[in-house]
């Protein structure tokens, strides 16, 4: 009987595999059609579009850029002039200081003459207390707004910076990153070109400064990053921006916006209650919520994405800092689809509850479970004599072709579209590096993701019981809140 | 039943076949079975013993030490032979009469008829020879083995083709292989090919622009109009003039120095892009199926003044793509002799604040120089339409048009209402205090947030009473800072006595916040 069981088990897996393989190359190639179809859109409406108007035009929304700070005093008054001269008519620089141990504070008031005002204001969205608004008296840095408040993470800090903020519009992102001057006029396009639908949130796509010149605040010279990792998640980055998410973005599907760029309406992030600061990953987490809300709603929206580099970030070439990276991502992830998994083949919910949200929990989230139980499978099949070497190749050599198709195909994009490292020995480096990325950097990937399964598990970070709970409607964040302070 | 028939058929024919052959196919009977294994010197798997009852015991060939003759329940039994050939001779020594002859396959005892369909079995798999076909000469075996099909490959080719699994995967891997290869070949000629492009295009700049400048320096503006087309085709060598490429750049070239250059410049650039025969790409381009190359060709009318083209323009202003009958809308504008608005009152699709602001840019542009019936937008049946209006009332500061704007106060939806009183407020419109003070008890928020902000600026002392009666109804923080900062503006001593018989933190603070002096426009 236990035999027959086993047998049976060992039928049931290999045909579960195979099924789970073949659907990843269609996905993939569906993927593939669907970015490459955005794109050409995208570049062929960009080929007349004026951005000079929006920077004077009245009609262009106002933009709120929330930058929250914590122990940034080396970088922070560079960064804060760098945002304050981005080109564009009506904006308002919010840093807020998350109860920094350094001088960030005090640079920032020195620097930009800033007083302490007596700013009246409602926390509409709960956050730790604020100590104080600074702003100064000097009308050149008559946009700059500091906020200095209690210690609390990013998600609370952005809530803080929501709550003082005056423009229609909300621009959330990392202080340390480089914002190309014509960021914001770019990323407001789709807010005033829809007509039928409300563009609730654009994301815009993040390029990678390591290793490239700089100059005036935009990446004036591009070139490969000297560390394998480094490469790798340029890589990695061309495969998420110009391939993933231009795809979901055809679609209306997407259900992550970078947390170092994007724009969001004021009045939305409002009305769900703003970032849930007891999730690392406080960026998917809202636009999943924001969705919720405007399908319950039946509200008509849409979530855009902008290809162009716009914003540059350095990234982590060391091993531990990235696998840390990896690992609160993947738990970011797993508390996202565990918060709103009433979602989860909801036909209520469109193309978020049966599209995106299954394709994020089979190939995001359990994927790296897939790849280890795949691993396991194959070394039963050994020991029990029933494994097929011909089998084994064509299939890891399906995956590693199939690997290498994607990650070529998103560089072939980047050279169609932006063609920003124009350097041949830059470009050998890449392709060199797709071709080693499934050995050496993927079982990588894939254990420090598995980290992060076990630190979920074990209910490390997050807020195990009312992840486990989930929300039962997009605005329960806020009750949820107000439970809590009632404790 | 038919089905119940032909299983019922099948059983019986299986039942049946037996009858009338013998123990197999290649043995007739014991006999011919026993005298094959009398040729064989070992079977794979099969031996025999001999054995006798007790009561045909004899001390005489118990003794013989060659049959180890062990004892059972009933019989005496010798030890397993495999050597058939051995058979007779071991008989000889034996009683022939009280001896059987047991074989055993796998050990396991056997009757003939199971040894026969054992050997037939080893037959079929090649492990057991018959005595005649071993004695056979070998040419008989090669002439045999002649007569067979022999088709090794053939099944080789089936297995893979019979597992469909491995078909797949190997299909799927030949295509990933190709496609791979495809791509980064792909991606190398395409590097290749635009970097030629961007070389030529770089080529064509530097060949276009000397001629051009000299001709715009050098000429005046009636001597291009009489310029021959020898004159011009002379300008550049025939052989590039004739490429796409080239032509295309010279448009590029001539809308971009068209665009910084002013005056008597400009004229010239226009006359040039006629006599250079570019207005037929730019028809092509109008008639075009894709929606980009329409778009190219509406920007160069707009940018050329091409006025010949414009009912090809008008056309697109009702198109279903966005970018085109924004861009056709946009040119209408700029080049109609009659910027009457009408396209704009007609349109059916919203507008959005995209084709807004790019209209407004255009509008403040011919504003000056062409009369615009801005009143007939507030006719229209789209609203958004008439939003524009309004709002274009405010941004061109067209004072005259409030007594326009206010025959429409009472008709238009709330949304309108909120711009009407922007406009108003940006205006100072005064004589709209009534409407104003109206729209702050309105149960929209928008509506009512803007009305309360005009109140300040706009208000009288019925509105100084709206604001307390509001404030007394206890309103949220936001509308609570709108309604006090619109009380300050208005009457600071109201606002003052109001805050100190209604002492509470929130009053408090944005009473402090609004008397912040690096707070004032926050």
């Amino acid at each position: 009987m236990y035999n027959f069981l086993f047998y049976f088990l060992i039928e049931l897996f290999g045909v579960a595999f195979m099924i789970l393989s073949f659907s990843v190359v269609i996905i993939y190639l569906t993927i593939m059609v669907l970015s490459a179809l955005e794109m050409r859109d995208f570049r062929k409406k960009n080929q007349y579009a004026d951005y000079q108007d929006i920077i004077t035009s009245p009609i262009a929304p106002g933009v709120s850029i929330i930058a929250p700070a914590f122990n940034e005093g080396s970088n922070i008054v560079q960064n804060a002039k760098s945002l304050l001269s981005l080109h564009y008519g009506r904006f308002e620089v919010i840093i807020v200081n998350d109860g920094s141990k350094d001088d960030t504070l005090q640079k920032l008031i020195d620097a930009f003459e800033l007083k302490k005002t007596d700013y009246a204001f409602h926390p509409e969205i709960e956050s730790q207390p604020v100590r104080g608004i600074y702003k100064s008296p000097n009308k050149s840095y008559r946009r700059l707004v500091v906020v200095d408040k209690e210690n609390g993470g990013k998600a609370d800090a952005l809530n803080a910076g929501i709550n003082i903020s005056q423009m229609e519009i909300l621009a959330c992102i990392d202080v340390d990153c480089i914002l190309s001057s014509d960021s914001i006029t770019r990323m407001v396009r789709p807010f005033m070109e829809e007509t039928n639908r409300k563009v609730i949130a654009v994301g815009g796509a993040i390029g990678i400064a390591n290793n490239c010149d700089v100059k005036d605040g935009t990446v004036t010279k591009y070139r490969a990053p000297e560390t394998t990792l480094g490469r790798f998640q340029v890589i990695e980055y061309c495969r998420a921006f110009l391939m993933g998410r231009m795809a979901w973005s055809r679609i209306n599907g997407l259900m992550l916006i970078s947390g170092a760029f994007g724009f969001f309406k004021r009045d939305l992030v409002m009305a769900v209650g703003g970032y849930f600061p007891k999730t690392v990953g406080e960026d998917m987490e809202l636009v999943v919520r924001m969705r919720r809300y405007m399908e319950e709603k039946r509200i008509p929206y849409k979530v855009s994405f902008i290809p162009d580099p716009l914003c540059w970030t350095e990234v982590p070439e060391d091993q531990d800092v990235l696998a840390r990276q990896r690992n609160r991502w993947m738990r970011g992830t797993i508390e996202t689809l565990q918060l709103h998994r009433k979602i989860g083949f909801n036909p209520r919910y469109g193309i978020l509850g049966m599209i995106s949200y299954p394709f994020w929990a089979l190939f995001e989230k359990f994927a790296p479970i897939i790849e280890i139980i795949g691993l396991i499978y194959t070394l039963i099949l050994m020991i029990i004599g029933d494994f097929s070497a011909i089998y084994f190749l064509g299939l890891l050599l399906m995956v590693y072709l199939l690997s290498l198709m994607v990650s070529s195909f998103s560089l072939l994009y980047e050279q169609i579209a932006f063609n920003n490292y124009k350097d041949k020995k830059d470009l050998n480096r890449l392709i060199w590096i797709i071709l080693l990325e499934p050995i050496l950097i993927h079982p990588k990937v894939v254990l420090w993701a598995i980290k992060g399964h076990i630190d979920f598990i074990i209910g490390k970070g997050g807020w195990g019981k009312m992840i486990r709970t989930g929300f039962k409607t997009a605005e329960d964040r806020k009750n949820i809140e107000t439970q809590s302070n009632s404790i | 039943m038919l089905k119940k028939t032909i299983i019922s058929w099948c059983i019986c024919l299986l039942v049946f076949e037996g009858f009338g052959q013998g123990i197999s196919v290649r043995f007739q009977d014991s006999t011919s079975l026993i005298n094959e294994i009398k040729e064989q010197e070992s079977i794979p798997n099969l031996f025999f013993r001999f054995e006798f009852p007790f009561t045909e015991a004899r001390g005489l060939f118990l003794s013989d030490s060659s049959f180890s003759w062990s004892k059972t329940d009933s019989s005496y039994i010798s030890k397993p032979f495999t050597n058939g050939k051995e058979i007779d001779s071991l008989f000889l020594t034996l009683p022939a009469d009280s001896i059987d002859l047991k074989f055993f396959v796998f050990e396991e005892k056997s009757d003939i008829k199971g040894v026969a369909s054992y050997l037939e079995t080893l037959h079929d798999t090649g492990d057991f020879i018959l005595s005649e076909d071993q004695q056979r000469p070998e040419k008989d075996l090669v002439l045999m083995a002649s007569r067979n099909h022999y088709e090794p490959l053939d099944e080789y080719r089936n297995k893979l083709m019979s597992d469909k699994g491995l078909f797949s995967v190997t299909l799927i891997n030949i295509l990933f292989i190709i496609l791979s290869i495809f791509m980064i070949i792909f991606m190398v000629i395409f590097k290749k090919k635009r970097n030629q492009r961007e070389y030529n295009i770089k080529a064509f700049e530097n060949e276009i622009i000397e001629p051009l400048t000299t001709i715009l320096f050098e000429k005046s503006l009636d001597e291009i109009k009489e310029m021959t087309p020898e004159m011009i085709s002379s300008i550049y060598p025939k052989q590039i003039f004739q490429k796409r490429l080239f032509k295309k750049v010279l448009i590029d070239k001539i809308i971009g120095l068209n665009k910084k250059m002013k005056g008597d410049f400009k004229d010239k650039l226009k006359v040039l892009y006629k006599k250079f025969g570019l207005v037929e790409i730019t028809k092509s381009n109008l008639k075009h199926r894709h929606w980009d190359n329409v778009v190219s060709g509406l920007v160069q009318v707009n940018e050329m003044d091409l006025t010949d083209l414009l009912p090809l323009v008008k056309e697109h202003s009702q198109s279903s793509n966005f970018h085109v009958r924004s861009q056709a809308g946009a040119t209408l504008l700029n080049l109609s002799e009659k910027v009457d608005l009408k396209f704009l009152r007609d349109q059916s699709y919203p507008l959005s604040d995209w084709q807004q602001m790019h209209y407004l840019r255009i509008i403040k542009f011919v504003s000056s120089s062409k009369s615009l019936n801005i009143p007939i937008l507030f006719s229209s049946e789209n609203q958004s339409v008439r939003e524009f209006g309004i709002k274009l009332v405010r941004m061109l500061g067209r004072v005259d048009l409030i007594e326009e704007l206010h025959k429409i106060n009472k008709q238009v939806l709330e949304e309108e209402k909120a711009e009407l009183i922007k406009t108003y407020d940006v205006l100072g419109a005064h004589m709209e205090v009534d409407f104003i003070n109206q729209c702050m008890t309105s149960d929209n928020s928008e509506l009512q947030k803007e009305a309360i902000k005009s109140a300040g600026n706009l208000g009288n002392e019925e509105s100084e009473k709206i604001i307390l009666d509001l404030l007394n109804q206890d309103p949220d923080f936001p509308t609570r800072k709108i309604l006090l900062r619109s009380l300050f503006k208005l009457n600071k001593q109201t606002f003052e006595e109001y805050i100190l018989t209604h002492a509470s933190h929130e009053n408090l603070s944005i009473q402090a916040h609004l008397l912040d002096p690096v707070l004032n426009h926050v």
